[in-house]
Parts: structure tokens; C-alpha cells; sequence
């Protein structure tokens, strides 16, 4: 049977690896070739690249250092930041990338996302969302977190599958660099309400979270961030992947 | 020397690069006269049947193709869509196949509140039914990335190296004579994907 | 890069190279090392500081081993109530490794701090993560930003001097001042064995704060803001203020390198790589090629002298070793430093033709630590500096 994905999400700014908290501060993890290489020793099933700040900078993707990482890696490659073109897209997908993230730009450009979706498969593109919860419900932002779209978080879930996007990334802006839990409330009223599988992203800390956002968030896979490139909550930075065993045990159950 | 045929579609650099680790050497060519001279042929693919199938058409390797896989019967792999274009047809184009291996190529079909998704992508595991040199080591742990929304059918059970469960049983690996086929992306299967490459290369 | 065939010449059993270079008839230090003297037995001066040394800390004796286990004992009393009671830098090479051990199997509630210049191998952070989890350590890391580190490196081959790796020496020695500070610690313990790797010869290298923050603002064009360096007033105030005691278990105990490795190995599945300080590429990059192609320096020589001494190996297979085979490079190691640091081809021959330059073609603090002795030699008998800092820093060099 189809294993749960798990997915170190890594976040870019400029060219430097960085982890945020609650999309505001920030700490450095690394350089990303020299990370990349540990996820390769690793063995990890896909890695995903995120120029998080690219869209609000205005900057397009770095063609330079995705050529560098996909010549490093042989896993599944998916990135997002700054794609605000086809062109983009296609150039990234003909250097190994096998998927492009959009998020301000899907937003923004509903055809942008049915071309890409048209042209190279639904499965090519996946359209990422950020929410952060208010007193009303939850709120969308887009550009790294600075702008909110004045649209319900399922109804631009269920328009982005429509549209033709293959997966959805949902993020937790208030639990992203936490070690707190994925938000698995959101995660599964999204899920429950496309047929595309959605990726949980923001606050895992632990393998539990992990089973927790898989059996009660409906979660078809999960990405991680802080849990992968520090030792532990409030301690050193050290590239590392959980025990595939405990996974593997505590997934099954 | 691996050559890896290029007619447009595909993604040959990260073929290539996983060859490379292993220390095999690749061209990447759509040239008539190097294909004349392959000794081993890779056929990649990504993206649609259809699509693929004409741009064999209109690249003019068509014929020599054939003639390396039916004539001359040099080992060829073909992988992800390569692999479903080594059948005679596909429910996905009415273009026909290569129809290399007798077998068709279907669509992933689940009912409305299935939890399985199509395309069918991630990791999953292969299960051998027989021996074979492309399979040499492999057992029931051994596992690749998939991301497809087609299938391939084998009219014979015993062109089916491997099989792989996602709703259905559907055959991962099939060879017939020199002609194998793999739905996955071995390039994109780190030590596992490495492992097929080194099998195939030393047929 | 040594190049030269050794014979024997008399009946007395002394060496010398081919180049005519007299040899210590009990290590392998030859001429070549600067500021060396024989004596009449022909044994040369590092043997003997080694031997003062060992005399003087009572080295693996009941002495030196009585005196680390009350050092351990001020730790734990000075430790209490505090989250660690010492801070142990790792780097995921075999004696930082051990020593976390050596903590733990006496009781010590050690911080492991880590300073990840981001060149390390994958090897390396493996290791470390290993270590820690089997230990249950805690660790502490500054990552600096890449691109500020890339400068610095590049600001250091481009200056012509062989201390590159000085700055990620200097890093973590601030790091561990800076981790020891934050939970109230009053002593960091440093992997460094005199008996192991020898005594790094006098003259040649140096670095201090301000001789990496001169190069940097001569030939570096990213500013430092991440990059933990650490100027003069910063040191005085960990050592005089902070009062951030420094302490060499492996100057007091018995140490053996090799079996440090098996002992790694077979606890926790730790990985060795295939020479000296080859976790890290930069490191790599020094001692397998910058050093012996620009400065005709071959490291190898310190811990082969210091295995003679130790009776590990004999000394005619030391010197067939450092003699007869050249130091290993591993094989993508230049394209990665060209690529990483974006030299061309030709830039970096260049470079690399051109003619080395010392620590004293740059500003550094040297004359200020001199001027000072009286006060480091109050530090280093409190053992707030490490002996060998003193002898280093604070005395003119010959």
C-alpha cells in the first residue's frame, strides 16, 4: 500500500537556508547543497524547496541554484517561490523539478495554474495555501504572509482543484516553527472537502504529530520543517530525519 | 554506454546524472545515426501518450527504433511513460503505441468516495513474481517512486516481472524477450532506482 | 610537498632526508619544522617540550589522573542547579566525540556546542547526531550564513596565508564562550591532546581575531554579520570577566586516538573518515591540498611524530608513511571549493602560484598579547588560557 509521504520542506531566502517561526523570524540552517547532500545520505522519499520570501521581494526563481540542487538530488523535487510565469514553470520542470508550487501567483493568475496543469499534468503543480486563524475562522494570505486574499480557505481550496492543481499544500502560519501539532481541524475540513491530496505543513514537533495529522486530519502527506534541521525545540541546528522504523510502526497502527 | 532516446520528452538530465553515480556512461541523442549505433537503449517519457507517440512520429526514429527492438533485439528499458509506450495502445490517446510488448495501457478508475487519489504518486513497493537480471535482489521492501494516472496490462502473466498495489494489482515491471518496461521513475528512487539502473546496465 | 626518500647515513642511526634535512632521531621532525634544535642526542626541542609536558600534567600517570577526576569534581559542584554543568565543542571527529563519552561515563551533564561553518559532510552531522542521541546530549549550534562564511574563506585564499581554516577555529571557540555564558557555565572541555597530535610548530601559523577581521576588510566584499568573531576586549571579557575556565582532559588521562575510533565505532555506529580532520570539506581542502601545494606543509607529520612517541607505530614506518605517500584527496574536492567560493579555473592557479604570505604581513594582536604576559601568565595559571596559548601568543616569535 501506498506509504504516507513525508516531506522536509526547506525554506530558501537569497541563498542562504533558513527556518522561520510563525513566518517572522528566522534562523540559519545552512547552505543547500551541503544539506541536500545529508538529505541524499538520508535517503528521504522528496525534498521541497520554498524561496519564501521571493513574491514579496519580487524576485524570480534562482535558475542557478535549482540546477545545482536537482543535479544533487534523486529524489522527487518540488518547488515553490516567485513562479509567476509559464515559462517559469516550464523551466523549472525541464531541470528536475517534478513539481511547481504557486501560491501568490495561483492566487493571482487563475490560468496560470490551468495552463501548467494542462500542459504537464495535474500531478506538476501544486498550489500552496497559507492561513492563519482569526475569531471568524481562518483567514488566507498570500506574499509571505503580508496580504490577506478576501477569499474562504474552501472555497479557494476547492477553485485551485478545479482550476487543475494536483495537490494542496496547506500551511499554518500560527503553528509554522512551533513543535506544537499540526493544525489537523483545518487540515481535514480541507481535505474532507477536495479530492486532490493535501500536504499538512506548519508545527510538527513530533512522529505523533505526524500520525495525528495523517488519521484524524485526513492528511495524504506531511511536510516538516524545524523538526528536520534542529535537535530538538529551542536547541542546535543538526540536519536529521526521524527513525523510519517508528514511522513506519506508528503510522500503521 | 547507455543511450537514452531523445524525442522531446522526458526528463534525460536526472537519467543521466543517476547514471553517472553509478559510473555508466550516457549519450542523450535523437540522432538517427548514434541510435543506429546503441547498444542498449533507454526510452524515457513524461506527460502524455498522445503528445509522445507523435513526437516519435515526427522525429523520424521510428523506423530505426524498431529496427534495435525487433530486429536487432538490443535490450531496451522504457520508464514511466516510456514504459506505456512500449504497449500497443492507451486508454488516454487514440494514437497507438510502440506495441512492443503485447499489452495495454488503462486508466486508474476509482469510485467517487474512494479515498485513492489519481495520479497514483509516492513511494510504493514492488512485488516480484519471478527472477529476472533487471530484478536481481529485489524482494518485497524494495519500493520506487510513481507518478501515473495510466497502468499497464501484460496479456501474458509471465511478461510480468513485478506487480504493485495501489486499489488494484498493476504490473510495475514487465519484460517481454529484450524489451522491459518499469512505470516508475528510477531516477527519482535514490538507492532503489540506483539498483534497476545497475541491473539493466550489466544485461 | 615533501618529495624525498629517506636513508640512513652512519652507524649511529641517525636520518636525514634527501635534501639533506637532519631528522629527530626519536620522531620524525625533520629541518624543514620551523624554529627546530637538536640536542646532543639529537632529539629534537618539540620532543622535549612534549615530555616537560607530560612531566608537568603527569600525562595517563595516577598523578595527571587524580588531578582530571578533581577537576571533574569542581565541575559537577560549580555545575549544580544549573541546566549543564561543562560545554564540549563537537565537530563529529573522533576526539570531541569521545570526550562526550568520557563526560557521561563520569557523571558530567555536558551542552555540546557545534559550530557549523556549512561546509561539514554529510558524515560528520550524521556522526554527531549518533553521539548525542545515544548520549542523550543536548547540543548548541551557530550556523553562520553561508555567503558571509564564502567571503571569508575567499578573503583568506585571496590573501595568500594558510590559516583558512582559522576562522572556523576562532568560531567555535567564541561559540563555546558564547553557549557556556548563556546557561551559566563555567568550563568548556576541548578534545585537544598534545600526546595525540603533537604541538603545532611554532612561527608559521597564527591567528587571532583581528587578523581575520584585517584580511576580511581588506579583500572581503560581503559584511560580517553573522560570523561570531572574536575581537580582543570580547576575549578578555569570557576569560577576566566571565572568568570561562578552559580544560584539556586529554592532558591529564591516557588518550589513544585508534582506540577512541573502535570504541566509537562499536558504541553507536560512528563513522571514520579516511584521514585526519576529513569531516568538513574546508578542513579537507586545507590539509589534502592547500597546505602541501602552496606551503610545502604536510601535517601528517604531527600525528605521525606523536604515534612514534606513543610507541603505536615504529618510526621507520612513520617516515615511509609521510615520506612515500602524499596526503589523501578526495576527488571532487577542488571543483566544489572553486564552484562554492566561484573562482575560475585560471583565477584559482593563480592563486595558488602566488607567493605565500604570513600573519605578520597583516595587523593582528600579537604585540598586545605580548605586551600582556603578565596578565595572560595570571590567566593561564587560573586556567582561564590554555598553557600552549600562552607560550604561543604571548612570547615573541624567534
Amino acid at each position: 500500500m501506498l506509504k504516507t509521504r513525508i516531506i522536509p520542506c526547506l525554506q530558501l531566502i537569497n541563498e542562504s537556508l533558513v527556518k522561520t517561526v510563525k513566518f517572522n523570524k528566522y534562523g540559519y540552517i545552512g547552505d543547500y547543497i551541503n544539506t541536500v547532500r545529508i538529505f541524499n545520505e538520508l535517503e528521504v522519499d522528496e525534498l521541497c524547496f520554498l524561496d519564501i520570501r521571493a513574491s514579496r521581494e519580487r524576485r524570480t526563481p534562482n535558475i542557478e541554484i535549482l540546477h545545482q540542487i536537482a543535479d544533487e538530488c534523486f529524489m522527487p523535487l518540488s518547488y515553490g517561490g516567485g513562479i509567476n510565469t509559464f515559462e517559469s514553470a516550464k523551466q523549472i520542470l525541464s531541470i528536475g523539478f517534478e513539481k511547481v508550487i504557486l501560491n501568490t501567483a495561483a492566487a493571482k493568475n487563475h490560468e496560470l495554474v490551468t495552463k501548467i496543469s494542462e500542459h504537464f499534468g495535474a500531478q506538476a503543480i501544486v498550489v500552496s495555501i497559507d492561513v492563519k486563524k482569526n475569531m471568524r475562522g481562518y483567514q488566507v494570505y498570500i506574499n509571505d504572509g503580508t496580504e490577506k486574499l478576501h477569499i474562504d480557505v474552501l472555497d479557494w481550496a476547492k477553485q485551485a482543484e478545479q482550476l487543475g492543481a494536483g495537490e494542496i499544500l496547506l500551511t499554518s502560519m500560527d503553528r509554522d516553527g512551533t513543535w506544537s501539532g499540526f493544525d489537523v481541524e483545518i487540515t481535514r475540513t480541507v481535505a474532507a472537502s477536495v479530492g486532490i491530496p493535501v500536504i499538512a505543513n506548519g508545527g510538527a514537533g513530533s512522529i505523533e504529530h505526524i500520525a495525528e495529522v495523517v488519521k484524524n486530519g485526513m492528511a495524504s502527506a506531511v511536510a516538516l520543517g524545524s523538526m528536520l534541521v534542529y535537535q530538538k525545540k529551542g536547541m542546535g541546528v543538526l540536519v536529521n530525519f526521524p527513525d523510519k522504523e517508528k514511522l513506519e510502526q506508528i503510522l500503521e497502527k | 554506454m547507455m543511450t537514452i532516446v531523445n524525442y522531446g520528452m522526458g526528463n534525460l538530465g536526472s537519467v543521466q546524472n543517476m547514471f553517472k553515480r553509478i559510473g555508466v556512461g550516457t549519450e542523450i541523442t535523437g540522432d538517427i545515426n548514434k541510435i543506429e549505433k546503441a547498444r542498449k537503449l533507454l526510452l524515457p517519457g513524461v506527460g502524455a501518450f498522445g503528445a509522445a507517440m507523435q513526437r516519435i512520429e515526427e522525429s523520424g526514429l521510428r523506423n530505426i527504433l524498431d529496427k534495435k527492438a525487433l530486429v536487432e533485439k538490443i535490450p531496451v528499458l522504457g520508464i514511466c511513460l516510456g514504459m506505456q509506450l512500449l504497449t500497443r495502445s492507451s486508454e488516454e490517446a487514440s494514437l497507438p503505441g510502440l506495441g512492443w510488448i503485447p499489452a495495454q495501457t488503462l486508466k486508474f478508475s476509482f469510485p467517487g468516495n474512494s479515498a485513492l487519489k489519481v495520479p497514483h504518486m509516492g513511494w510504493n513497493n514492488v512485488h516480484p513474481l519471478k527472477t529476472s537480471k533487471l530484478t536481481a535482489s529485489f524482494n518485497d521492501e524494495t519500493r520506487f517512486y510513481f507518478v501515473h494516472s495510466y497502468y499497464v496490462k501484460a496479456d501474458n502473466e509471465e511478461d510480468v516481472l513485478t506487480t504493485t498495489h495501489y486499489g488494484i494489482d498493476f504490473d510495475s515491471i514487465i519484460q517481454h524477450e529484450n524489451i522491459y518496461g518499469a512505470q516508475f521513475h528510477p531516477e527519482k528512487s535514490h538507492k532503489f532506482g540506483m539498483r534497476l539502473l545497475e541491473n539493466f546496465a550489466r544485461i | 610537498m615533501p618529495d624525498s626518500l629517506v636513508i640512513e647515513q652512519n652507524t649511529d642511526s641517525t636520518y636525514q632526508t634527501s635534501d639533506g634535512k637532519r631528522i629527530c632521531s626519536r620522531c620524525i621532525y625533520d629541518e624543514s619544522v620551523p624554529s627546530i634544535t637538536f640536542d646532543h642526542n639529537g632529539i629534537c626541542n618539540y620532543c622535549h617540550m612534549i615530555d616537560s609536558l607530560i612531566e608537568e600534567y603527569q600525562t595517563g600517570k595516577p598523578g595527571g589522573e587524580n588531578r582530571i577526576l578533581e577537576i571533574v569534581e569542581r565541575i559537577k559542584k560549580d555545575g549544580k542547579g544549573k541546566a549543564y554543568d561543562c560545554v564540549v565543542g563537537v565537530s563529529g571527529g573522533t576526539d570531541s566525540s569521545y570526550m562526550l563519552f568520557w563526560a557521561i561515563k563520569n557523571n558530567l551533564r555536558p551542552l555540546a556546542v557545534h559550530y557549523d561553518n556549512t561546509w561539514n559532510t554529510a558524515i560528520a552531522t550524521e556522526n554527531i547526531r549518533k553521539i548525542l542521541t545515544h548520549l542523550k546530549v543536548d547540543l548548541y549550534t551557530h550556523v553562520v550564513n553561508n555567503k558571509e562564511m564564502d567571503d571569508i574563506y575567499r578573503s583568506f585564499f585571496l590573501a595568500g596565508v594558510p590559516e583558512i581554516d582559522s576562522p572556523t577555529d576562532l568560531a567555535l571557540a567564541e561559540i563555546m564562550y558564547r553557549a557556556a555564558d548563556k546557561y551559566g557555565i563555567k568550563y568548556v572541555l576541548e578534545g585537544h591532546s598534545f600526546v595525540a597530535e603533537g604541538i603545532t610548530p611554532l612561527g608559521k601559523n597564527y591567528f587571532d581575531g583581528r587578523y581575520i577581521a584585517s584580511i576580511h576588510k581588506r579583500f572581503g566584499k560581503v559584511r560580517m554579520k553573522t560570523f561570531p568573531n572574536m575581537p580582543f576586549w570580547t576575549f578578555i571579557k569570557w576569560i577576566a570577566l566571565k572568568r570561562i575556565k578552559k580544560i584539556r582532559p586529554y592532558w591529564y588521562m591516557k588518550y589513544s586516538k585508534e582506540n577512541a575510533k573502535k570504541f566509537l565505532a562499536e558504541e553507536c555506529g560512528w563513522q571514520y573518515y579516511k584521514g585526519h580532520h576529513l569531516e568538513n570539506r574546508m578542513t579537507a581542502f586545507n590539509h589534502s591540498y592547500y597546505f602541501p601545494v602552496k606551503f610545502h606543509i604536510d601535517y601528517r607529520n604531527n600525528t605521525l611524530s606523536a604515534a612514534v612517541r606513543a610507541g603505536e607505530i615504529s618510526r621507520e614506518r612513520a617516515l615511509d608513511e609521510y615520506h612515500n605517500n602524499i596526503p589523501y584527496l578526495e576527488p571532487e574536492l577542488l571543483e566544489y571549493f572553486k564552484k562554492r567560493l566561484e573562482f575560475t579555473e585560471e583565477e584559482f592557479k593563480n592563486i595558488m602560484n602566488q607567493p605565500p604570505k604570513y600573519w605578520t604581513d597583516y595587523p593582528t594582536y600579537k604585540k598586545t598579547f605580548e605586551i600582556l604576559r603578565p596578565f595572560f601568565y595570571i590567566m593561564m595559571k587560573a586556567s582561564l588560557v590554555p598553557k600552549s596559548f600562552y607560550l604561543k601568543y604571548c612570547f615573541p616569535v624567534k
